[in-house]
């Protein structure tokens, strides 16, 4: 036998994800003899293997590039891993750079040298801050379980107001990241006794927005965003996404406005240009997002936002960046351990027009991640999938939370 | 604003974007590729400059950027570097990597440097076990991403901090020993009886007139129940065992290469077996002893298994071990098949309407479904 098998196989991986095993019916393959062969071969190479083995054909090796051709930027601040910082504080501010490195840039490189230095920092040396900074390393990669408990413990155990302010501040937005909105609003009350502030009235008006209060949320969060001083522009700016996310929560057009606004106040901010694009994509606007996503193309949400843009103008660019993406979802998954499912859904979703990939990694995610776009995500893959029960539980637990949104499509709840 | 709560904003703000959901993925992880070819045996390393530039001083000029020159400068290092942080060995000893192509070479994130080596080991044989532990040190969330293939198949794996090591076998690697993959084609055995309706459909009509009271001609001291049912169970395994031992003869014949029969003539053979079986239950143009009907035709079903068994073992070395363990998957699948319809049929076959026409039809049905595959199959040669 030759590598005959490798057709089939990577049909499979493009209609079946990675970990799902081929779904075949049986009285079509008692049919025809020579489809269950394939099928049999497709068994074996994915319970063996797990993987396509299309993706690893590699480029050939170029010898005679040019001597003054510039390869690559290297990234400033380059990683001195030799020297470990001093004391605490110094390592603390350096993986805090790391971080905020890794979201500016969306590169996870920085998340593995934050790793590498919390690896490396004695046990016995470890501070609060060290402890949330490395519960917010542990988020980042989707350690969701570990990260909360490092944050539980410095609400328990810390002395420093200052620490267990951000602790309740970012376990807040763990948990309503991951909809769980009770403990969510603990935390942001106790946020708020502590911290009293637009920060503090943001994540509560969040977490209302979510519960089936979001005109309220909206209204009170609008009052007292405009009554604020505008000096303080990490307060307002976050104030100013979550008016942003609950004006489009209920379907609003003040949506625009605020994102623009956090951009303006915070132009590194991927998290709210991803989600400014993708309410310009839902209004129609492909121009706008192909404007607001040029030179982000290696960011995957962004990039595959404006993937959809470039197809729905049926732009030249389309096909080549699609390709891309596909390139670089296919080194994803073959390195496993996928950080970035969402995008990936949404690109088989909305590029490929592959249902059942979409929806496997739609679900994979929703079973992290929560807020409204990957609801959303979940509920369009499950709908294109005719996948009705699995509509039915999403639209269930939102009933449960009370959770209406504009973004979400049509359905009965 | 206290000074208090404007300090504490000030920090909050530095890590208030670390609290939002990591929806923007980008650039990507740190992954370098490794492409071993058994066959040969070579081996390919690809390393991301950007990766090799936390390791080696490879910006020389130091104006941070990376040209060609200053990678074709930095060759010996990163060669110097690949052959301490990777090894092969098999029982043998370490095997050397001799360079026979070296250049840059292109991922999803950016050039990478890229070196072909033929794996040399002092056997001569093909490497057994791959260790790699380059840029965990400096990123603990790196990842060698390996494809091993023989010619034949092809494997990935993934490299990790705490998964060093790895097993280069193509097909056993994973897997891990012969008892996983005896399990693995077990399994495979029993799902290909259960889903393939051919050799379900040649069962049923085979067991069916077991399943019938006897017929007043037989002794009547033998009509009992009780006797009946030690007689068709007797019959039955005499069919199940002819079957059995036939099929195993000859997918072991084919799927060692000592016999081998074109495809599409043993498919096309096996819908007309069950269409025969049927007929020959209305009209025993062959005989009453289903045993020698079920043997005959169990020779054919064998390559039948075998086609499939093929398929799968394509580069699976312990062949022997396959086969056992797919054989007594089929087996498996077969006895469970018969010990939950035998005796729900055995008891319908208490009712008159059961064997005047149940049974009729349900032969009618599958001899019509088998000689419409015969049809089909025999178009396709």
């Amino acid at each position: 036998m030759t590598r005959t098998t490798n057709k089939p196989l990577t049909t499979c991986f493009k209609s079946c994800g990675l970990r799902r095993r081929p779904v075949c019916d049986p009285g079509l393959t008692a049919l025809h003899p020579a489809l269950r062969r394939g099928v049999f071969s497709l068994l074996a190479l994915t319970s063996a293997l797990s993987m396509g083995t299309a993706l690893a054909a590699p480029t050939a090796i170029e010898t005679d590039f040019d001597d003054q051709e510039i390869l690559i930027t290297l990234p400033t601040g380059a990683v001195a891993t030799d020297t470990p910082p001093a004391d605490a504080n110094k390592a603390a501010d350096q993986i805090q750079t790391y971080l905020i490195q890794a979201r500016t840039q969306g590169d996870p490189r920085y998340l593995g040298y934050a790793r590498a230095l919390l690896d490396r920092w004695p046990e016995q040396r470890m501070t609060d801050r060290l402890v949330i900074l490395n519960a917010s390393l542990n988020q980042s990669l989707h350690q969701f379980e570990p990260a909360r408990e490092q944050l539980t413990d410095v609400i328990n155990q810390s002395t420093d107001r200052e620490q267990v302010i951000q602790a309740h501040l970012t376990l807040a937005n763990l948990e309503l990241v991951q909809g769980r909105y009770a403990p969510a609003r603990e935390h942001c009350e106790q946020l708020f006794s502590a911290l009293p502030g637009l920060i503090a009235t943001s994540c509560q008006a969040q977490v209302d927005a979510r519960t089936g209060s979001a005109q309220t949320a909206y209204k009170s969060l609008l009052a007292r965003t405009q009554r604020s001083s505008t000096s303080d522009t990490v307060s307002l700016s976050w104030a100013e996404g979550t008016l942003a996310d609950i004006a489009a929560q209920l379907g609003r057009p003040e949506a625009e406005q605020h994102w623009r606004r956090v951009l303006t106040l915070t132009p590194d901010d991927l998290y709210a240009r991803a989600q400014l694009s993708d309410w310009l994509l839902e209004q129609g606007d492909a121009r706008a997002v192909i404007n607001l996503t040029d030179g982000y193309e290696q960011v995957d949400s962004l990039a595959v936002i404006r993937a959809i843009a470039l197809k729905r103008l049926e732009h030249v660019d389309a096909a080549p960046l699609a390709d891309r993406l596909e390139e670089r979802f296919n080194e994803a998954r073959w390195r496993g351990n996928l950080l970035h499912q969402r995008d990936l859904a949404r690109y088989a979703l909305d590029i490929e027009g592959n249902t059942d990939t979409a929806l496997t990694y739609a679900r994979a995610n929703w079973q992290d991640q929560r807020e409204p776009l990957d609801t959303r995500l979940l509920l369009r893959a499950a709908k294109a999938a005719s996948e009705d029960s699995i509509i039915a539980d999403v639209r269930a637990w939102l009933n449960g939370h009370n959770q209406q949104d504009a973004r979400y499509p049509e359905g009965e709840s | 604003m206290t000074p208090i709560i404007q300090r504490l904003t000030t920090s909050l703000g530095l890590l208030l974007l670390m609290t939002l959901p990591l929806t923007s993925w980008a650039h990507k992880a740190s992954d370098s590729f490794i492409y071993v070819d058994q066959s040969e045996p070579q081996l390919r390393i690809d390393l991301a400059l950007r990766d090799l530039a936390l390791i080696l001083p490879l910006d020389r000029n130091n104006d941070g950027q990376l040209n060609g020159a200053e990678v074709r400068q930095s060759r010996d290092a990163i060669t110097r570097l690949v052959d301490g942080g990777l090894t092969l060995s098999n029982a043998s000893g370490r095997c050397q990597l001799v360079g026979q192509q070296w250049g840059l070479s292109r991922h999803s994130d950016g050039p990478y440097a890229a070196g072909q080596y033929q794996v040399a080991c002092p056997d001569s044989q093909p490497p057994a076990s791959m260790e790699y532990s380059l840029l965990f040190d400096q990123d603990p969330l790196h990842r060698g991403l390996v494809s091993i293939s023989d010619g034949q198949g092809e494997r990935l794996a993934v490299l990790a901090p705490d998964e060093q090591k790895l097993a280069l076998d193509v097909n056993t690697g994973t897997l891990g020993s012969s008892f996983q993959l005896f399990g693995t084609f077990l399994y495979e055995g029993v799902i290909h009886l259960l889903i393939g309706l051919d050799h379900i459909l040649f069962l049923l009509v085979l067991m069916l007139p077991a399943t019938l009271p006897l017929k007043p001609r037989q002794p009547a001291e033998m009509t009992r129940h009780r006797d009946n049912l030690r007689v068709r169970l007797l019959e039955l395994v005499g069919i199940v065992t002819a079957f059995t031992v036939a099929h195993s003869i000859t997918l072991a014949l084919a799927a060692l290469n000592i016999v081998t029969l074109p495809i599409a003539w043993v498919e096309t053979v096996i819908a007309l077996s069950i269409a025969v079986a049927a007929l020959n239950v209305f009209w025993p143009f062959l005989g009453h002893k289903t045993w020698k009907l079920a043997f005959g035709f169990g020779l054919i079903h064998g390559f039948g298994f075998a086609s499939v068994l093929g398929d799968l073992t394509s580069g699976v070395s312990q062949t022997v071990v396959a086969l056992a363990g797919f054989n007594l998957g089929v087996e498996l699948g077969q006895l469970g098949l018969l010990v939950v319809l035998f005796p729900v049929l055995y008891l319908c076959g208490r009712f008159r309407l059961y064997e005047r026409a149940a049974v009729p039809a349900m032969l009618l049905m599958v001899g019509a479904l088998s000689l419409y595959w015969v049809a089909e199959r025999a178009t396709a040669i």
